[in-house]
C-alpha cells in the first residue's frame, strides 16, 4: 500500500513537471552552419508554442554567447521552426552549444538537449589553424580572428600585418582577436598572423588572408547602335573597387549575358536590338543594376567614313568624296562635319543630305596644303557624332598673286627708294618669280619699265626719274598680280616741324589729327634716323578711321633715334602729316663733347665745344654740365640746358691753373666728358697801374716827410743834434786857423770782429727756395738771411750784443761773415756785455761805421774804450752809418762834405 | 617589345664570356641566379610585409642533401641538377598559380624578377647538363597538383610561394658552391 502511494505521488509530480504550464520542449534540435557567413541556423519542431529561448554557449568554457527569447512562426513547409544567429566569431573557432526552450508568458518547458556544433579546435585536428582562412569585406568593417594553436604548443600572438592584437581566450587552444574600422588592402590582401611567439613573427604558424575594398559601384549605361543591327553598351566603371583577382574582381552581365573586359573600356555588345538592357555589376561586397532602353533609330551612332579622296582640287575649291561600310547609311539622312585645316587656319563646316558621301570645300586658298577629316551623324533623331574618319591631305592649285604692299620712301629731293613688302606664302598663290616696277608720268604720258628678280624688293629712284606715279606687280607661275601704285612724296614734303614721341613699353604711341583728303587713310612709317641709302625703311597702312597708332616692331635699339611720319593717303601723293623722333630706351651719349676749346679773354674763360653726332647721342641731349677744377674737386660750375648753346664763358678768375670738364646728358645720365686745361697769366696791365700808383704814393709821402722836417728842423737838431759846447782852453791858447790834424784813431771806431765760431755755423745757412720767395714776398731777401743769422745767433745766445747792434744797420749787410760790434760809440754803462777786445788791424776795417765826433786828443782814444763820443741818444735809432772808406782823398772828402752838408741840413745852413 | 629586350639582355648576360670555360660559365651563371632570387625574395618580403627572419611552417619541398659526404662531386652536380629541375618546375607552377590569381594586377618589378629567375635557371640549367653530359632532360620537375598550395590567395598559398622563394634562394647558392669546386677540379684554378 505504501509502494502504491510512493509511486502514485511520483508519478503525479512527474506529471506536472513534464508539462509546465502545458508546454512541450522543442524536439529534434537541428544545427546548421554557415561558415563562410558566420550564420548559424537552428530549426526544432515538436512544439506549438510561438516564443522560444534560445541559448548558446561555448561548449569547453560554458560562456554564454546567446541568450535570447525570440519569436519564431512554424514554417508550413518544412514543419519546422527556424532561428538563424550570426556569430561575431567564425564558426569554426570553438565548439557551440545549443539549447532552447519553448515559452508562453512566464511559462517554459525545459530546455531542448543541447546540441553542439562543433570547432575546429578538437583533439582530431591537431594543426594550427586560423579563421576564417580567406575573407573579403568592405573598407571600415570589423572583423575578428580567431587562432587554433598547434595541439601541445602555446599561444604567442596574433598580428594583423605588422600589428600585433589584443586577443581572448575562447577556448583551450582558440584565441580571438578583432581588427576595427578596416582600411584598403593591398592587391594581395593583408595577412593575419598566429605566432608561437609573443612579441616576434619569426614563424607564422597559421595565418589569414583579408581582402579590403569596395562594392561596384558603375555608372551611366548607354546603349548605341552602329551598324542598325547590334548593339554596344558603354559604362563608366566608378569608383575603384580595390579588390583584384579572379575571385574578387568585379564581373558585368548584360543582359544576364557575361561581359568580358580585360582592362579596357567598359562596354559591352549584344548581336541583336532588344531594346531594353540590364547590366549587372558584382563582386564579393555586393552588385550594382543598371538599366537603359531606346528604340533603334534613336541610337543611331554612325561609323567614321572610309576611303576620303580629292575628287577635283582647284585653286579655291575641292570635292572631297568618301565610302560608307554599312550600307543602310545610304538611305539614311546624314549630317557631316569636315574640319579643315592648314598651316595657319582651322575651320569646320557642315552638310547634309541623304546617304551624304562627298562635298564641295570652298574658299580656299591656292597653292596651300590642306588636312580634311570628316565625321557624320543621323540627321532626324540625332544621337551623337560618329567617330572621325582618317585624315585626307590635298594641295589646291595656284594663282596669280596678291599685289604687293608699295612704298615710296623719299630721302632728300633728289633721292628715294621704292620700297615693297616681300609677299607672304599666303600673298604669293605660288612661288613668286619676280617683279616689275613702272614709273609712269601721267602729264607726259611715259613710262618706264624694270623687271626684278624675286630676292629684290626695293628700286632706287631720284628726281630725275621721269614719272611720278610708281606701279609694282608681282609674277608667279600662275599669272602677273594686279598693279600697286604710289604717286611720289613732293619735294617739299619734309619741312614740318618735328616733334619727340616716348616709348611706351610696347612702342612708340602715335596719334594724328584726322585728315580731309586721306581717302584710302593714313601710312606711318618708321626708320633709323640719319641712316642712309640703305636704310631699312616700314610702313603700315592704316585704315580712315584711324588716327592712332602703336608702332611695334622687335628690331627697335636702346640708343638709336628713330624717325616716325605718318602720311594722309589718297590718289594723289601721300602727304605728311607729322613726324616725330623717339628712342626706345634713351642711353647716355657714347661719346664725349667734341673740339672743346679753352681761351683766356682777360680774367674771364671762354669755353666752346662742338655737337656729339647723332649716333653717338644715344637719347635727346638735354644740355651740358661744366665743371671746374681749381684747388679742390671738381664742382658743377654751369648746367646748361640749352643743348643748343655750345661755349661757355667763366667770369672773373683769378690768376692759376683750371680744369674745366664738359659733359653733354640725357635722361639717362651724362657721357664721360671731356676736360680742358687753363693757366690764367697776371694781368700786366693791372700790374703797371698798381706800380704807378705805389711810386706817386711814396713821391707823395717822401714830399710830406721832407716839408714836415723842414718845417720843423729845429726841433729835429735840437732832438738829434743838439749844440755841443766849444771846449774851453785853459791858458793862452789861441786859436789858430791852421788845418786841423785831425787823425784818426789808430783803432778803428767800429770794429770787424771775425769770428771763428761763425764759419763753423754758415753751415746753418740755407738756401731759401724760390717759392718761400712768393710766400714771403713782402720782405727782402736780405733782410730774411739777416734775420735768420741773428735768430740763430739769439737763440744760442753766444752773440746777444749783435742783436742790438745789427738790428738798426742794414749798413752791414755785406758783412756777411763778420759781427758788427760798435764800440765807444755811445756804449750804455748798464750794458752787462763787456767791450769786446780789438783783434783786428786798420786795414781790416771795411763796411760802415757810426758817424761820430771825437775828441782826438782826448787820451782814453788809445784804449779805444771812448774814443768817439757821440749823442747820448740810443745809437741803436739815431746813428747813422756812413762809408768808411777813409783811405783815399776823396773819400776823406766825401766823407767831410757828406756830414757837413748833413750838419748844415740839420742847422738850417746852407 | 619591352619583354623582348629583356631577353636579349638576359640571354646577352648568359652568354659566355670569350675564353670562360664551361664550369666557369656554369658558376658565373649560378652566382647571376642566387643575386636574382634574393632579389625576388626581398620583393616578395615587401609585398606580403614579411620580416627578413620570418620561417615558414612546414617542411622542406625540395628535399635533397647534395652535401652528402658519401657523395662523389660528379654525383653532387647530379643531384644538384635534379634540385634544379624541380624548382623550375616550383617556379613554374608558382608564376601560373599567381597570374591566374592576379591577372597581371601584381607589381611590375616582382613580375620582371620572376621572369628573370625563370629564365636564368633555365639557363643554368642548360649549362649543368652540358658538364654532366647528360641526357636527361631539362624540363621542370613538378606538377602544380599539390594540395598542400592550400587555397588561391589562402595564406597557406602565400607561405608555400615563400617557401619556394626560400628553396630557389637556397638552391642557387648551392648551385654556385657546388659548381665553383667542380670548376676548381677540373681547371684546377679559383679563377672564373
Amino acid at each position: 500500500m505504501m509502494s502504491w502511494f510512493f509511486f502514485s505521488l511520483l508519478l503525479g509530480l512527474w506529471a506536472r513537471d513534464g508539462q509546465a504550464g502545458g508546454l512541450m520542449p522543442p524536439q529534434k534540435v537541428n544545427l546548421d552552419a554557415d561558415n563562410a557567413a558566420q550564420q548559424l541556423s537552428v530549426t526544432w519542431e515538436g512544439s506549438q508554442a510561438t516564443s522560444f529561448d534560445m541559448e548558446i554557449l561555448r561548449t569547453e568554457l560554458m560562456e554564454i554567447v546567446l541568450n535570447e527569447t525570440v519569436f519564431v512562426k512554424l514554417n508550413l513547409s518544412t514543419g519546422r521552426y527556424q532561428r538563424n544567429w550570426t556569430s561575431p566569431v567564425p564558426l569554426e573557432c570553438t565548439s557551440l552549444s545549443v539549447k532552447v526552450r519553448s515559452r508562453d508568458g512566464q511559462d517554459v518547458s525545459e530546455w531542448s538537449p543541447q546540441q553542439i556544433l562543433p570547432g575546429k579546435d578538437l583533439p582530431y585536428k591537431a594543426e594550427a589553424q586560423m579563421y576564417p582562412e580567406v575573407k573579403v569585406v568592405p573598407v571600415g568593417s570589423n572583423m575578428t580572428f580567431c587562432c587554433i594553436v598547434a595541439e601541445g604548443q602555446q599561444f604567442g600572438s596574433m598580428w594583423y600585418s605588422q600589428t600585433r592584437l589584443n586577443e581572448t581566450m575562447l577556448s583551450r587552444r582558440t584565441y580571438a582577436a578583432t581588427v576595427t574600422n578596416q582600411s584598403l588592402s593591398k592587391p594581395s590582401g593583408t595577412n593575419v598572423f598566429c605566432s608561437n611567439e609573443k612579441t616576434t613573427i619569426k614563424t607564422a604558424d597559421a595565418g589569414a588572408v583579408v581582402f579590403v575594398g569596395y562594392p561596384p559601384l558603375p555608372s551611366d549605361l548607354v546603349c548605341e547602335t552602329h551598324d542598325l543591327v547590334s548593339v554596344s553598351c558603354a559604362w563608366t566603371e566608378g569608383r575603384k573597387t580595390y579588390l583584384y583577382g579572379t575571385q574578387r574582381k568585379t564581373n558585368y552581365t548584360l543582359n544576364g549575358r557575361a561581359c568580358s573586359i580585360e582592362k579596357g573600356p567598359m562596354q559591352c555588345g549584344l548581336d541583336q536590338w532588344e531594346g531594353f538592357w540590364t547590366l549587372v555589376a558584382y563582386n564579393p561586397l555586393g552588385q550594382v543594376r543598371l538599366t537603359d532602353a531606346a528604340e533603334l533609330d534613336h541610337r543611331v551612332r554612325p561609323l567614321a567614313p572610309v576611303n576620303l579622296s580629292p575628287r577635283v582640287v582647284q585653286a579655291l575649291n575641292a570635292i572631297v568624296e568618301w565610302r560608307w561600310s554599312i550600307e543602310g547609311y545610304k538611305t539614311l539622312s546624314l549630317i557631316c562635319q569636315v574640319h579643315l585645316t592648314n598651316l595657319w587656319n582651322n575651320s569646320t563646316k557642315t552638310y547634309t543630305g541623304v546617304g551624304l558621301n562627298s562635298v564641295v570645300l570652298k574658299d580656299l586658298e591656292p597653292d596651300e596644303d590642306y588636312s580634311a577629316r570628316v565625321r557624320c551623324g543621323v540627321q532626324k533623331n540625332f544621337w551623337k557624332w560618329g567617330e572621325w574618319s582618317s585624315a585626307l591631305a590635298f594641295k589646291t592649285k595656284m594663282d596669280r598673286p596678291d599685289a604687293p604692299d608699295v612704298w615710296v620712301w623719299m630721302n632728300s629731293d633728289d633721292f628715294g627708294r621704292v620700297l615693297w613688302k616681300p609677299l607672304t606664302k599666303r600673298q604669293s598663290h605660288g612661288q613668286i618669280t619676280g617683279y616689275e616696277v613702272t614709273l609712269w608720268s601721267p602729264e607726259e604720258n611715259i613710262q618706264q619699265t624694270v623687271t626684278l628678280p624675286r630676292t629684290t624688293h626695293s628700286l632706287p629712284i631720284n628726281g630725275t626719274d621721269r614719272g611720278s606715279t610708281v606701279m609694282v606687280t608681282a609674277r608667279n607661275p600662275a599669272g602677273v598680280s594686279r598693279p600697286a601704285s604710289v604717286v611720289k612724296p613732293p619735294v617739299s614734303a619734309d619741312e614740318i616741324p618735328v616733334s619727340r614721341v616716348a616709348f611706351n613699353g610696347s612702342g612708340f604711341s602715335l596719334s594724328w589729327a584726322a585728315h580731309a583728303n586721306a581717302s584710302c587713310g593714313y601710312v606711318w612709317e618708321w626708320y633709323r634716323t640719319g641712316c642712309a641709302l640703305d636704310c631699312s625703311v616700314e610702313w603700315t597702312r592704316v585704315a580712315p578711321d584711324n588716327t592712332s597708332a602703336v608702332v611695334q616692331s622687335s628690331d627697335f635699339m636702346s640708343g638709336v633715334r628713330y624717325t616716325l611720319s605718318v602720311y594722309a593717303c589718297s590718289s594723289e601723293a601721300p602727304r605728311l602729316l607729322e613726324r616725330w623722333h623717339g628712342y626706345m630706351q634713351e642711353l647716355a651719349p657714347s661719346m664725349s663733347v667734341p673740339g672743346l676749346s679753352l681761351d683766356q679773354k682777360g680774367s674771364d674763360v671762354q669755353l666752346t665745344w662742338e655737337q656729339i653726332p647723332l649716333e653717338q647721342q644715344r637719347g635727346f641731349i638735354l644740355g651740358y654740365n661744366v665743371y671746374l677744377t681749381h684747388t679742390s674737386h671738381p664742382t658743377l660750375y654751369a648746367n646748361i640746358t640749352d643743348p643748343q648753346l655750345t661755349n661757355l664763358t667763366v667770369s672773373h678768375l683769378s690768376p692759376g691753373s683750371y680744369k674745366f670738364t664738359v659733359k653733354a646728358y640725357t635722361t639717362a645720365g651724362e657721357d664721360e666728358g671731356v676736360t680742358g686745361f687753363i693757366s690764367l697769366k697776371p694781368y700786366t696791365d693791372w700790374l703797371i697801374l698798381e706800380i704807378l700808383v705805389s711810386l706817386g704814393v711814396m713821391t707823395c709821402l717822401l714830399t710830406l716827410i721832407s716839408s714836415l722836417c723842414y718845417r720843423k728842423r729845429k726841433w729835429v737838431k735840437k732832438a738829434f743834434y743838439p749844440e755841443i759846447p766849444e771846449p774851453k782852453l785853459p791858458g793862452s791858447w789861441g786859436i789858430t786857423q791852421g788845418t786841423l790834424d785831425v787823425k784818426p784813431s789808430p783803432h778803428s771806431m767800429v770794429h770787424i770782429v771775425e769770428n771763428p765760431e761763425w764759419e763753423s755755423s754758415k753751415e746753418a745757412l740755407v738756401t731759401v727756395p724760390e717759392e718761400d720767395e712768393d710766400e714771403d714776398g713782402d720782405e727782402p731777401l736780405a733782410l730774411r738771411y739777416y734775420n735768420h743769422v741773428v735768430g740763430e745767433g739769439s737763440t744760442s745766445g753766444r752773440h746777444p750784443y749783435a742783436f742790438d747792434s745789427s738790428a738798426s744797420s742794414i749798413g752791414s749787410m755785406d758783412s756777411g761773415r763778420t759781427d758788427v760790434t760798435y764800440t765807444g760809440i755811445q756804449t750804455s754803462a748798464s750794458s752787462p756785455v763787456p767791450p769786446q777786445p780789438d783783434a783786428s788791424g786798420p786795414g781790416r776795417r771795411v763796411g760802415y761805421q757810426p758817424q761820430c765826433s771825437w775828441k782826438p786828443d782826448s787820451s782814453d782814444a788809445e784804449d779805444g774804450g771812448l774814443d768817439c763820443m757821440g749823442s747820448p741818444t740810443s745809437v741803436t735809432s739815431s746813428q747813422f752809418l756812413l762809408p768808411e772808406d777813409t783811405s783815399s782823398p776823396e773819400g776823406k772828402e766825401n766823407l767831410s762834405s757828406a756830414t757837413t752838408w748833413f750838419h748844415h741840413f740839420l742847422t738850417g745852413k746852407t | 617589345m619591352a619583354e623582348q629586350g629583356q631577353f636579349e639582355v638576359d640571354t646577352l648576360l648568359d652568354m659566355p664570356a670569350p675564353g670562360q670555360t664551361r664550369t666557369g660559365r656554369a658558376v658565373a651563371l649560378a652566382r647571376l641566379l642566387h643575386q636574382d632570387c634574393t632579389h625576388l625574395l626581398d620583393l616578395y618580403r615587401v609585398r606580403e610585409s614579411l620580416s627578413s627572419d620570418h620561417t615558414p611552417a612546414g617542411d622542406r619541398i625540395v628535399s635533397l642533401s647534395p652535401s652528402s659526404p658519401d657523395l662523389g662531386l660528379e654525383e653532387q652536380v647530379q643531384l644538384l641538377y635534379s634540385a634544379l629541375r624541380m624548382c623550375l618546375g616550383l617556379l613554374e607552377c608558382l608564376i601560373q598559380r599567381e597570374d591566374e590569381e592576379m591577372e597581371g594586377e601584381l607589381e611590375g618589378d616582382y613580375e620582371q624578377a620572376r621572369k628573370t629567375v625563370r629564365d636564368r635557371l633555365g639557363h643554368l640549367l642548360h649549362s649543368t647538363k652540358v658538364l654532366l653530359e647528360t641526357e636527361e632532360d631539362v624540363t621542370p620537375d613538378h606538377e602544380c597538383t599539390e594540395e598542400v598550395d592550400g587555397v588561391v590567395g589562402s595564406f597557406r598559398a602565400k607561405m608555400w610561394t615563400y617557401r619556394v622563394l626560400l628553396e630557389l634562394t637556397h638552391w642557387a647558392d648551392s648551385a654556385s658552391q657546388t659548381l665553383h669546386v667542380l670548376h676548381r677540379e677540373r681547371e684546377g684554378t679559383d679563377e672564373i
